[in-house]
């Protein structure tokens, strides 16, 4: 069974419709599935053994946590927040960088301080590590 | 009592050219197996050039086994049989297959020429990518986190499938002048 080939060209006219539809798509997806999830809103920092404060992720601000081992730094920055220094040895904390994002997560094991990163609605019920 | 007569399977030309294709894939499939990829998880799948090329010219039958063969002996040749590798290749070559059925189906109905190897190339990549996916969260990574790598991975499955497509309408081009 030897079929004709359908078309002289490289293209066919239904080719060009396939190739454009797929090209509608890829922004639809990006918009739909790249997103990192909503903004957070409040972060909670957490000191093992200690009640987990809130920090409001507007206002920018440092503040210095105590931890077993000294003070980490941690700064908050228009809707961001990130150690900036701590008292460990890796410093795995401070390259975890930015959290901005809900369910986003730090923590200076250490030093025994967690960061987690909370929106208005958020993605998780709960998280275990 | 007389002795069993053997058995002779006779390959007909049907099954020595499909022989001959898939083995040619499964060349395609393993060197490309050797080329390192700039992102995990991405790479252009040029064996299917050898499916495009087997569909419009022989059918969707043609191509499901040089597909399915390629998977299955193709991955016995690197090594990767029954591995995750291996499932998600399946996975992929089931559903491109699928996908082409409809559009193969379909195409009749089409005002004009129809798809050519092209408009076949993305719908199969689009589908094999899909179908991945689906397997991958359903199996290996049960977290729709994966589902973030959606659009990257798609706009490389468009990209490669139009690559691969020109490829095939070349060479069908090519056959056809001859």
């Amino acid at each position: 069974m030897i079929k004709t080939i359908n078309s002289p060209g490289l293209f066919t006219k239904a080719d060009i419709v396939i190739i454009c539809a797929a090209l509608l798509v890829l922004p639809l997806l990006y918009t739909q599935f790249w997103g990192n999830g909503s903004q957070g809103e409040i972060a909670r920092v957490q000191v093992a053994g200690h009640e987990p404060l809130q920090i409001p992720l507007q206002r920018s601000q440092r503040y210095t946590i105590k931890g077993p081992l000294g003070a980490s730094i941690i700064e908050v920055d228009e809707g961001r927040i990130r150690f900036v220094s701590s008292p460990c040895r890796n410093k795995l904390c401070i390259h975890s960088g930015w959290l901005q994002h809900d369910a986003d997560f730090a923590a200076c094991l250490p030093n025994l301080i967690s960061i987690t990163v909370s929106g208005r609605n958020p993605r998780f019920d709960s998280i275990n590590f | 009592m007389s002795t069993p007569q053997p058995l002779h399977l006779h390959a007909s030309r049907d099954d020595r050219r499909i022989a001959a294709l898939a083995a040619l894939a499964i060349a395609i499939h393993v060197i490309e197996a050797a080329l390192p990829s700039p992102l995990p998880g991405i790479k252009p799948g040029l064996a299917n050039v050898i499916t495009l090329v087997v569909l419009v010219q022989y059918g969707w039958a043609d191509a499901a086994w040089v597909s399915l063969l390629r998977v299955f002996a193709g991955s016995l040749l690197i090594g990767s049989f029954m591995t995750p590798t291996f499932a998600l290749s399946l996975a992929g070559a089931c559903s491109s297959l699928m996908m082409l059925a409809l559009a193969w189906r379909l195409n009749p109905l089409l005002p004009g020429q129809g798809l050519g190897a092209v408009g076949f190339g993305v719908l199969a990549s689009m589908a094999h990518i899909g179908g991945q996916l689906i397997i991958a969260r359903l199996l290996f990574i049960p977290h729709d986190g994966l589902f973030h790598l959606l659009p990257v991975l798609m706009t490389a499955a468009v990209l490669f499938g139009i690559v691969s497509g020109i490829i095939s309408q070349s060479i069908l081009i090519k056959l056809h002048q001859d």
